[in-house]
Parts: structure tokens; C-alpha cells; sequence
């Protein structure tokens, strides 16, 4: 899967390139809003990964002229800027993420890749933590590579958690995903739900750990 | 030499010192103008008494002198009505005619005199006034002197002199107040663009360096000490705005570095030496975010009129601390109210403070305890630990710049609760700390609620 890195400091793009590369992708690299626009019209990449301070202006007027012309391509906005408006402004040009520097490149490919899986987006549909795995195209859980069957709302609950990993979702976003906004619907449902998951996978030995943050939501993580 | 504090009283005083003096003079004058006009009529007067009398002086043949008065001038002189008065003297000195019982002179007889002369005369408890005129009458010299008693002069004229300086006192004196008054009332209304002026100086700080003292309706005389102070102003802006821009711009500069450096180590093979220095890195990363943020924070103008959720607020800093607390087997929990609480304030700034008080809480908690955030409907927010706690001579510090307790330790910058004890000022939230009554610490912000 090919990204085009547009980055004006050399070091960094070298570096980028290499981590990027060692995740499996492949990398074209450019360092002004000029050459972007013209390869962007030309060729077709997976993702954007932008800077904004560019030698010729500022990155975002290329995310907003891209946007402009319906151009989809996932955009993550790689900045120094972290001030009260900048990630604002930033999501409001079109960006669909946004890395303040220094960034981790772990993060940078987890973000990436959360982007890639998206509804029409490229990348394959399995979502893993430890030993267990959720394959977003037939919503079949496994660990340890046997298939799994739970229910219908285990099974929401669980992909949910598992497509925010490393974040925690909460109360309300878990209720809204499984009852959608129809009816009542009781004020402990999600609890009853979560409760089940973590014992569902706790009896099948996957080694994750669904964590309750009172009063915010929920939060899947490797089992330490 | 007396010090004026405001012009207004500067004014104030020379005015009625001017009003005094000015009513003085005036009444001296004018009472001086009437007394001269007044002895020019009598002097005249006398004159033309005297020269009457001697109209009716004539010789006889042996020489002599007679004097024939007609009855009305006779009337005029007679000894009961006692106001007028005339003799006639020869070059000799002696009395020819006198109308004074004594048969004496009205004045000293002078053979060197004019033809004319104003005397004036004591005689007795009286004092007589009056002209001598010289005339020759056959071949003879005579003074004919005419005067008039001075006690018993005119009522009517010496009423009018004696009143005048009272009459002119009280006449003058009220004019002059009403000028006086009318002096301060142009002056106050002059002066009200600079009170207005000074208001707007009272609003500029180190936040509000953009305000300028206005100067359209600035009297011309101090418009050139308000321009002054304007581009003063200017400069000091100028100043403290490269020095913000420094640090903003340091710190910006820092970032790419340290990105590459951090690159550099997550794509290192030896994981081992990577994981410890990627958590120096990350704290330089921490270190330059904060000083963002002091940076912006010093510029920062509050919106008046923005509002902000402090539940919601809250219930996003715990979503984001939350992975950080559990990676350090801590835990955070949101407790309180249940419905939205609007206070006045800035969101992200909100966010911030809370942000700030909440790493700092789960540094701090004891691993296996629970970082509790309390929000509560009269707009406070409170952010518990069980940490150490913060002893009582320490509360004060705690919010100094790069102030910490152990400077030893790692991944502590001395900033976050200088962000937050500046977040608070720019809301006019009260910071209070306290230490629970098991172990740890307990921070609350009271922001203002908005009114809806």
C-alpha cells in the first residue's frame, strides 16, 4: 500500500520513511505544496501524511484544496502547532487526524491504520489485541485463532471497544451502538453488557482486560 | 508654595482669589471715580457761588466796598440754614463780608494765590470745603471765598458715595461666582476625555497590550503627552511580544527535532535502550508543550461571552487520562453531577486546567488508588488524589513556575499548576487545596455559572 509523506525536513522524512516502510508500506516522499498538488492529480495513494509548516505555505491550504475538489484521501496532519485553535482549524481544513510532534511512530501507524479501516478505505479488516482477534468483515471473534460465538450485542460491544483501542469509549457511545437511538433503554443495559463480555472472554483465556472508568466508559487493554 | 492635586482645584482657587481681588479693586475704583466726580461738582459748584457773590460787590464812590445780596442768595447764606458760607477779603487779609457769625474768613487769607483755588478748611467741630476766587473790583483785590459745611452736605450724594462699595461689593461678587461657576463646568466637560481615556489605561496589563488611549476628543494641549503614552505603549507591546514570540517560536522549533529523535529511537533495534530514552524524549515533549501553552496562555484574551460545559470538559480529560492512569495501574472515575454544568469560560482552556490537575493527581496517587473528578452544580470541579498530600507551607509554592517539591525526580516540570493557577486568574476561578483526611490532596476550581 503506497502513502505519500509530504515533509520538508529531510531527517525526519528519511526516518518516517524507514519506520513506515518496516510496517509494510511503501513511501513516496515530497517537500512542497507544489509538487503534492501535482502528483496527487496523478497518482493515487492510501493515505496523506502532512506537515504544515511547508517551505512554500501552509499544508493546510493543500488539505483544503483537496477537499475542494472531493479528493477523499485519508489526511493525517502531522504539526508543531498545538495551540487552542490549530486542531480545530486542522479537522475543520479536512484532516481526519492530527499528531502534534513528536509523535510516536507507533501511535503514527495505529492512527493510520484506524483511517485505512474505515467504511471504503483499503486496509484489511482485522482488529487484534493479544491473543484475541476480530475480524470486522463476517464479526467473527477469535483467541488463539479459534472462532468464538457470542452474541449478537456482546459481539457490537466488543468490535467497538476494540476499533477504539487505546481509548475509552464512552457510556453513551457504547449505548448508542448497540440500541441505536430507538426506545428506552434501561439505565444499566451497557453495564449488564460489558459485564457478560468481560466474563465471556475471560472464561475463553483471551488475555485482554475490559476496564470500567467510572462515571466516563469503558476501555479494552492486554492484560498486564 | 501650595500643591494643586487636580486642575479643577487649581482652577477653583485662582479664580476666587482673581474674584477677590478683582471685586476689591473694582469697588475702589468705582467708589474713587464717584468721590472725584462728586468733589468736581461741589468744587464747580463753590466756584460759581463765589463768583455770583461777587457780582454783586461793587465800589462806592469814597472807595469802599459794598455788598448787596439778593434775597435769595441772601437765604442761601443765613445763619440758621448754616450749609453755605462766603466771605470777602482784601489784599490786607481783612474780612470785608462774612456770613459767619465771628465775621472770620472761611480760609486763611493767601495774597500769592491763583485766581482760582479749592480749599478746604477745619473750623471747630465743622469742616468747610469750598473755592477762593481773586477779583479786582474798582481798584481794589478781593478773594471771595464761597464753601459749604461739609457736615451738612448733600444727603442724597454722600448716601450714594457711602453705599457704593457695598452695592458694587454685592453686585460684582455674584458675577463673578457664576463665572467661577461656569469656568469649572466648561472645564470638567473639557477634561471628560481624559477620565475616558483613563479608564481605557486601567484595562492594560500584560494580557491586554493591545489597547490604545483614544485621541480624537483629546484637548490639543495634552494630545501630545497621550500620543506619547500610545507609542510607549507600542513599544512595550512590541516587547513583550517578541518575547512571547520566542518562546512560542523555541518551542516550535524544538518539536521537529525531538520528532526526529524520537523517530529515530522507535525504529531502533535494541528496544531496550530505545524504551528509556523514549521517555526522555517524552518528557522534553512535555516540557515544550507546556511552555506552549504558558505562551499562549500570556496572550490570551478571554471571550466574555464563551461558555463551556464542565462536565463535559471534565468527562473528556478523564476519557484521555484515563489510558495514562491504567498504564500505571491507577485508575480515574468521574463522580457528581449528572446533568451539564455551564460556567463562563473557554472550553479548551477548561480542559487544560483540568487536564493539568488531573496528570499531576495521577503522578502523585499511590498505584491501586482512584483519582476521583468531582464536578458539582455550583460550577466547581475538584480533582482527588491519595497521594502524599500537600503540606500547609508548600500550597503557596506549588503554584510558582518550575517550583517542585523533589527537583530530583523525573518527568516533573514545575508547570502544570502554574497553568492552571493562570487559567483560573483569566476566568476569576478560586483555587483551593486541601489535604484529605486519609492520605492525598484535593484541588478545586470554582468557576463562575453561567446565568442563563
Amino acid at each position: 500500500m503506497r502513502l505519500l509523506v509530504v515533509e520538508d525536513n529531510e531527517q525526519l522524512a528519511g526516518l518516517l520513511t524507514k519506520g513506515l516502510q518496516a510496517a509494510g508500506y511503501e513511501i513516496d516522499v515530497l517537500s512542497t505544496i507544489e509538487e503534492a498538488t501535482s502528483v496527487l492529480h496523478t497518482t493515487f495513494y492510501a493515505a496523506l501524511i502532512l506537515d504544515l509548516g511547508l517551505p512554500d505555505g501552509d499544508g493546510l491550504a493543500l488539505l483544503r484544496d483537496l477537499r475542494h475538489r472531493n479528493n477523499p484521501i485519508p489526511v493525517l496532519v502531522l504539526t508543531a502547532r498545538s495551540g487552542l485553535n490549530d486542531r480545530v482549524q486542522g479537522l475543520r481544513s479536512g484532516a481526519d487526524d492530527y499528531l502534534v510532534k513528536p509523535f510516536a511512530l507507533e501511535e503514527l501507524i495505529a492512527r493510520l491504520e484506524a483511517q485505512l479501516r474505515r467504511p471504503g478505505q483499503l486496509l484489511g479488516s482485522s482488529l487484534r489485541i493479544a491473543n484475541l482477534e476480530f475480524d470486522t468483515r463476517n464479526r467473527q471473534a477469535s483467541i488463539d485463532d479459534q472462532p468464538q460465538v457470542l452474541s449478537a450485542r456482546e459481539t457490537a460491544v466488543l468490535e467497538l471497544l476494540l476499533r477504539s483501542k487505546g481509548r475509552v469509549v464512552s457510556k453513551k457511545q457504547v449505548e448508542d451502538h448497540i440500541f441505536g437511538h430507538s426506545g428506552e433503554v434501561a439505565s444499566n443495559a451497557v453495564e449488564v453488557y460489558v459485564h457478560r463480555l468481560r466474563k465471556q472472554l475471560s472464561e475463553r483465556g483471551a488475555k485482554v482486560q475490559v476496564h470500567t472508568i467510572r462515571g466516563v466508559g469503558y476501555l479494552i487493554a492486554e492484560e498486564k | 508654595m501650595i500643591r494643586f492635586k487636580s486642575i479643577i482645584s487649581r482652577i477653583v482657587i485662582l479664580h476666587v482669589v482673581a474674584v477677590v481681588i478683582t471685586s476689591i479693586f473694582m469697588s475702589l475704583a468705582l467708589s474713587w471715580l464717584l468721590n472725584y466726580a462728586t468733589n468736581n461738582i461741589h468744587n464747580k459748584a463753590m466756584q460759581e457761588q463765589a463768583v455770583s457773590v461777587g457780582e454783586h460787590l461793587t465800589a462806592r464812590s469814597d472807595g469802599d466796598l459794598e455788598l448787596d445780596l439778593p434775597l435769595d442768595l441772601l437765604g442761601l447764606y443765613s445763619q440758621p440754614y448754616g450749609r453755605y458760607l462766603y466771605a470777602v477779603i482784601d489784599d490786607r487779609g481783612r474780612v470785608l463780608f462774612s456770613s459767619l457769625k465771628d465775621h472770620a474768613a472761611l480760609f486763611p487769607a493767601d495774597s500769592e494765590s491763583a485766581d482760582v483755588e479749592f480749599l478746604q478748611q477745619r473750623r471747630g467741630d465743622a469742616t468747610v470745603s469750598g473755592a477762593s476766587i481773586k477779583k479786582t473790583v474798582g481798584d481794589k483785590t478781593v478773594w471771595i471765598q464761597a464753601g459749604e459745611d461739609l457736615a451738612n452736605r448733600d444727603v442724597l450724594i454722600d448716601d450714594i458715595v457711602a453705599d457704593f462699595y457695598r452695592n458694587v461689593g454685592w453686585i460684582t461678587l455674584p458675577i463673578l461666582l457664576v463665572l467661577l461657576i461656569a469656568d469649572i463646568a466648561i472645564f470638567r466637560r473639557a477634561l471628560r476625555p481624559l477620565r475616558q481615556a483613563s479608564e481605557i489605561a486601567r484595562d492594560i496589563g500584560p494580557t491586554r497590550t493591545d489597547l490604545r488611549l483614544p485621541t480624537e476628543e483629546i484637548p490639543r494641549e495634552v494630545r501630545p503627552l497621550v500620543l506619547a503614552v500610545n507609542q510607549a505603549l507600542d513599544r512595550l507591546e512590541e516587547g513583550f511580544r517578541i518575547q512571547r514570540d520566542f518562546t512560542a517560536d523555541a518551542a516550535h522549533e524544538l518539536r521537529t527535532p525531538l520528532s526526529i529523535l524520537r523517530t529515530r529511537l522507535d525504529i531502533l533495534e535494541d528496544q531496550q535502550v530505545g524504551r528509556a530514552l523514549r521517555q526522555d524524549v517524552e518528557g522534553m515533549a512535555h516540557i515544550i508543550s507546556q511552555l506552549l501553552e504558558i505562551a499562549e496562555l500570556d496572550a490570551f484574551v478571554i471571550d466574555p461571552f464563551e461558555k463551556a460545559d464542565l462536565r463535559s470538559v471534565a468527562a473528556e480529560v478523564a476519557e484521555f487520562v484515563a489510558p495514562l492512569a491504567l498504564a500505571q495501574n491507577k485508575d480515574v472515575a468521574l463522580l457528581g453531577a449528572a446533568e451539564p454544568v455551564w460556567v463562563k469560560g473557554n472550553p479548551e482552556m477548561l480542559s487544560r486546567a483540568i487536564r493539568n490537575l488531573a496528570e499531576n493527581a495521577i503522578n502523585h496517587t499511590a498505584p491501586g488508588t482512584t483519582v476521583e473528578f468531582v464536578v458539582e452544580e455550583n460550577g466547581t470541579v475538584s480533582i482527588l488524589d491519595r497521594g502524599p498530600g500537600i503540606a500547609e507551607d508548600e500550597r503557596n509554592l506549588i503554584f510558582q513556575r518550575f517550583w517542585r517539591r523533589d527537583r530530583r525526580k523525573a518527568g516533573s516540570t514545575g508547570l502544570g499548576l502554574s497553568i492552571v493557577q493562570r487559567i483560573a486568574e483569566l476566568h476569576s476561578a478560586t483555587i483551593t487545596v486541601e489535604n484529605r483526611s486519609r492520605a492525598g490532596a484535593r484541588f478545586s476550581l470554582k468557576f463562575s455559572l453561567l446565568h442563563l
